[in-house]
């Protein structure tokens, strides 16, 4: 049969709008059986849950107090999650270097191949630098991080990184028989007083500790080789 | 062509071993060392630098050039009166000793006794060190109370348990009675006197550089110069064995001993430090000349003192200086009073963590090496000794070994595990609850 | 007139010269330590103790009364005859060991290893010490079986045993199993004519409660020697009302020495090198006319003077630690920086000897070193005299 054009325009839009229809209209909330049981709200890592009565009213209060057991919850299973902001609480760190110089206008001049450099490069480059630094002082400050096996870390005889002195390095160090650098006396340090086994130079726990190492001692006149 | 070749070999076969000396072949001289005739042809057969102007081979030139002070520049005619006042008996008492007594050209240039045996068959209190590579060391004497080769030669000539001449000047009188005086004249343009007699003595010394062996090549890149055991023991050297830290090898030091002092426990085993360092003050308080404490040193109970007796310092009470590890294979027996007899007895005595004394070097430690590490340190520690020695030092391992498979006095499985720790029964008379 | 320091060094050349023959290829070169051939030369020794200790005496007796600021010349004289302890009128002495930091002995045994060394050395004292003085932190993390293995190994001194405590006892359980083991914290006891009070001086404002921190959190917290998280030590309020009631009795002339873990004054305080409420204690105790500070948890050679009181602090035997950044008393001479690859360097016992005066000679026994003295003769003239050998590798 043949089709008419109008009419199927019609139907469309009869659809459409029906579809459109829902689609604005909000659903409604099924009124809840007085006797219904607990409900079970569940985080979408898919695993944290939180339970609630079946017939709470349902406010902003109660959802908000839903969202804030389910993060209780999720925090107490991934107690690192907050690290960074646990660790600057714990320690003290020295800031990284002032950029804000960079910034100057007139200091890169145009048709070169890096563009001005900006805050928000400056905040990128502070924060990670500080990352790292932090990482690392969490490492340096615990002993199952290192791998030690006998529980001890870093800060038992270096609190805040003392007596590093990273500006001496490289030297040459009598009880090794040969040129160290920092990390060869982290790694002496692992195996000796720490009882770890040793770390590669490019382990990240590694590059963090020198980097919280060395940046603790900002200011200080590199001089290597001083005994 | 080819037969001369052979021939030339053969010569030199026959000479090597001649001169290095098997025991079949070897006469006896006094007190037990070879005769001083096997000796020179040992000596010969080394065929080391008459004139000192090489490098010796395996020395940095650096560090070569730095051990050789500015008074006493290297010639041919110094080597030469050296070499020959090495074996000049007419320095003793007696007669009989010579340096070259204790310090046997065919023995690795000790005696292999744990104490040597001097002027009367009397015995001294140390172990005589090797003169291999004497030169390099920092100081000489386990306590290092000697600043230099120079100051060393002249002592135990001197001394009533070793070569026991009256004075100096005796000396002098012995050695012109023996024609030395032209000699002398000629290699250092004056008068016999006894400086020059150590000057010469200590310029011979200084050709004794042995530091060409197998380890040396594998340092050099030769991967499978030395066995896959010793490169283990090297690795467990740097590294879980602590050896390191003592006694390291390198460019600038490459005898494999830090020059410092450690007590780490040997003489412990015998005398109450105490008591002996309160002695050792009254008696010096009385005379504190060199002589009397090379005396006291080497002859009396208070040798077990060490560099306390030279420094009067409490971290020195007991403390020697940590040796050379060059050609320690041929150099049995060990430490300064010769107490340990094989290098596997040296590896028990570490991995117990050495005796507790009140003094002991807080650097020692107890190990916890396996039987399999410690044999790895020990093959190490067998590819130390210089080429020109292989034969003897493969004679030695096995001899060790053998010995070693019958008695190991000094271990202590206890210890070394640490099960029982160092100081434990000492502090507690026991063990702490019952132990574990 | 000489100085007792010139006097010193002129001995001491003078046996170096006779040890050695006068050409400079024979000199002898002997260490610092070798200033003991001075004691060869002329000195007593005693069988315990023989090193440069007495030879540095200048004075038998001290200044009367309030310490000279002035001339160090215008005092007495050397004396002739040479102190020692074989040969001083009745004073006595104490020994101490002090911040063992133990962990049980299966998961560290290096730390059981030194406090048995410790032990040895007290053990081995001859004459033996009136009482041993345990300066605090037996154990690292205040556990039970910490606690006990360092109450078992202490039981084997021969001497009797006066405890103190140290936030490493004390924060997993408040102090708990320390009670049941050594029983209260603080207490005063008499000693031959001389006053001892030892205090808790580790007290710290509640920080844990609001962070919700569980008891081993809460420990391991304070346990970190530059974790910000925890508050400064202080005597705390209650203490000092019973410390102002236990001196109130005590005649001001009566010699007073205080045991106390931090260091009751303000040296540093991100390490906790502190005491809160020091200036209030200090007040308590500045009546007193010779009043001493014995303090544990700086592992170093320490030594103050603030008016009439002297400090000094105890070595550890589990590890030294270096010196804080700023806030270092004038009065102290650095002890030569540890060497690592020693896990004894920088750390030892030592011993207190109590003149008839009621000052004290401190006494670091280093391991692997020459024993380090402070004496009342350097603290009463403000370090003006007899002052101890300083640091050859100072830190860094």
């Amino acid at each position: 049969m043949k089709s008419h054009p109008l009419l199927v325009l019609l139907l469309a839009l009869l659809t459409l709008g029906a579809c459109g229809k829902d689609e604005t209209k909000p659903r409604a909330i099924p009124t809840p059986d007085p006797a219904a049981k607990p409900v079970e709200v569940k985080l979408c890592d898919n695993h944290t849950t939180t339970t609630v009565a079946g017939d709470a009213p349902k406010t902003r209060e109660l959802g908000q107090k839903i969202a804030d057991s389910l993060m209780t919850k999720w925090k107490e299973k991934n107690p690192e999650a907050d690290w960074e902001v646990e660790e600057r609480k714990s320690r003290t760190f020295l800031p990284s270097a002032d950029n804000s110089a960079v910034l100057k206008a007139g200091s890169q001049a145009p048709g070169t191949p890096y563009r001005n450099f900006t805050q928000r490069d400056l905040d990128e480059w502070k924060r990670e630098t500080e990352t790292l630094v932090v990482a690392g002082s969490k490492v340096f400050h615990s002993g199952d991080e290192l791998g030690s096996t006998i529980a001890v870390s870093c800060d038992m005889c270096h609190p805040n990184a003392a007596n590093t002195h990273p500006e001496t390095y490289p030297k040459f160090q009598t009880q090794l028989g040969r040129v160290a650098l920092l990390r060869d006396m982290i790694n002496w340090c692992l195996e000796h007083p720490v009882r770890a086994p040793k770390m590669d130079a490019d382990d990240p726990r590694m590059r963090a500790m020198e980097a919280y190492i060395v940046s603790q001692r900002t200011g200080t006149t590199l001089s290597y080789g001083k005994h | 062509m080819q037969t001369r070749v052979r021939i030339r070999s053969l010569v030199l076969a026959i000479l090597l071993l001649v001169g290095l000396g098997t025991a079949a072949a070897q006469q006896k001289g006094a007190h037990g060392a070879a005769s001083m005739d096997d000796q020179q042809r040992g000596l010969a057969a080394l065929a080391l630098s008459a004139d000192g102007s090489a490098v010796p081979g395996g020395v940095d030139a650096q560090t070569w050039r730095g051990a050789i002070p500015a008074d006493n520049a290297l010639d041919a005619k110094r080597i030469a009166l050296g070499r020959k006042l090495y074996f000049e008996t007419a320095l003793s008492k007696d007669g009989t000793v010579a340096c070259a007594t204790c310090h046997d050209v065919t023995r690795s240039f000790t005696d292999r006794r744990p104490v040597s045996e001097g002027f009367n068959g009397a015995l001294g209190r140390r172990n005589a060190p090797t003169t291999m590579n004497a030169a390099l060391l920092h100081t000489q004497f386990w306590d290092g109370r000697a600043e230099s080769l120079e100051d060393q030669a002249g002592q135990p000539i001197l001394n009533s348990v070793e070569m026991a001449l009256e004075s100096e000047a005796q000396a002098i009188t012995q050695l012109k009675v023996a024609g030395y005086d032209a000699p002398f004249r000629e290699a250092y343009g004056r008068d016999l006197n006894y400086e020059d007699v150590q000057r010469a003595i200590a310029a011979f010394e200084r050709t004794l550089i042995f530091l060409e062996a197998p380890f040396d090549r594998f340092l050099g890149g030769s991967h499978g110069a030395i066995s896959a055991d010793a490169r283990a023991g090297f690795e467990l050297f740097n590294g879980k064995g602590r050896c390191v830290a003592c006694h390291a090898i390198n460019r600038a030091n490459p005898l494999g001993t830090d020059n410092r002092f450690h007590n780490i426990g040997v003489s412990a085993r015998k005398q109450n430090f105490e008591q002996l360092a309160v002695k050792a003050l009254a008696l010096l308080k009385e005379d504190s000349s060199e002589k009397k404490l090379d005396e006291l040193a080497v002859g009396t109970d208070l040798s077990e003192l060490g560099r306390f007796m030279v420094t009067k310092s409490y971290a020195d009470i007991g403390a020697f200086r940590t040796s050379q590890m060059r050609n320690v294979g041929i150099t049995a027996p060990y430490m300064h009073d010769g107490s340990l007899q094989t290098l596997w007895d040296v590896m028990d005595h570490y991995n117990k963590g050495g005796e507790a004394n009140r003094y002991l070097d807080g650097g020692i430690e107890a190990l916890a090496l396996s039987d399999a590490e410690i044999e790895q340190l020990v093959a190490f520690m067998f590819t130390l000794t210089d080429e020109r020695f292989a034969r003897q030092n493969d004679a030695e391992q096995a001899r060790q070994r053998a010995l070693a498979g019958k008695q190991r006095p000094f271990r202590n499985d206890d210890l070394a595990q640490r099960k029982v720790l160092v100081f434990e029964e000492r502090a507690l008379g026991g063990k702490l609850g019952g132990g574990k | 007139m000489k100085s007792i320091e010139t006097k010193y060094m002129e001995e001491r050349e003078a046996v170096l010269r006779a040890l050695a023959r006068l050409d400079r290829r024979a000199f002898l070169k002997v260490s610092a330590g070798a200033l003991g051939a001075a004691i060869a030369a002329g000195a007593g020794v005693t069988p315990h103790s023989f090193s440069l200790v007495n030879v540095a005496h200048a004075q038998d007796k001290p200044p009367e009364g309030s310490p000279p600021e002035g001339n160090p010349g215008t005092k007495a004289g050397p004396s002739p005859a040479k102190p020692t302890l074989a040969n001083k009128p009745a004073g006595f002495t104490f020994a101490y060991i002090s911040d063992s930091h133990l962990y049980k002995r299966e998961l560290n045994d290096r730390f059981v290893r030194s406090l048995l060394r410790a032990v040895d050395d007290v053990n081995a004292m001859d004459p033996q010490p009136d009482f041993v003085l345990y300066g605090g932190d037996l154990a690292q993390l205040g556990q039970r079986e910490e606690l006990d293995l360092g109450a078992e190994i202490l039981k084997s001194l021969k001497a009797p045993v006066r405890m103190m405590v140290g936030e490493h006892d004390w924060y997993l359980d408040m102090g708990a199993r320390w009670r049941e083991l050594f029983g209260e914290p603080n207490y005063a006891f008499e000693h031959k004519g001389v006053q001892f009070v030892v205090l808790n001086s580790v007290v710290e404002e509640d920080f844990w409660t609001p962070a919700k921190l569980s008891p081993m959190e809460r420990m391991q917290t304070v346990a970190g020697l530059d974790n910000g998280k925890q508050r400064p030590f202080t005597v705390g309020e209650e203490q000092r009302a019973w410390l102002q009631k236990e001196l109130a009795s005590v005649p001001k002339t009566k010699p007073l020495i205080v045991f106390s873990h931090s260091p009751l004054y303000k040296l540093y305080k991100q390490w906790n090198f502190w005491t809160d409420d020091a200036e209030q204690v200090q007040a308590i105790l500045k009546p007193f006319q010779r009043v001493t500070v014995i303090h544990g948890h700086t592992h170093q050679i320490l030594t103050n003077r603030i008016g009439n009181i002297h400090f000094h602090g105890m070595l550890s035997t589990a590890w030294p630690w270096p010196y804080a950044p700023q806030g270092l008393p004038a009065l102290t001479i650095q002890m030569n920086r540890p060497d690592p690859f020693n896990p004894n360097d920088g750390c030892g016992d030592g011993e207190v000897l109590v003149h008839p005066d009621g000052l004290v000679d401190k006494l670091y026994k280093l391991w692997n070193r020459n024993p380090v003295t402070v004496s009342r003769a350097y603290m009463s003239s403000s370090g003006k005299q007899d002052s101890p050998l300083a640091p050859n590798s100072g830190s860094y």
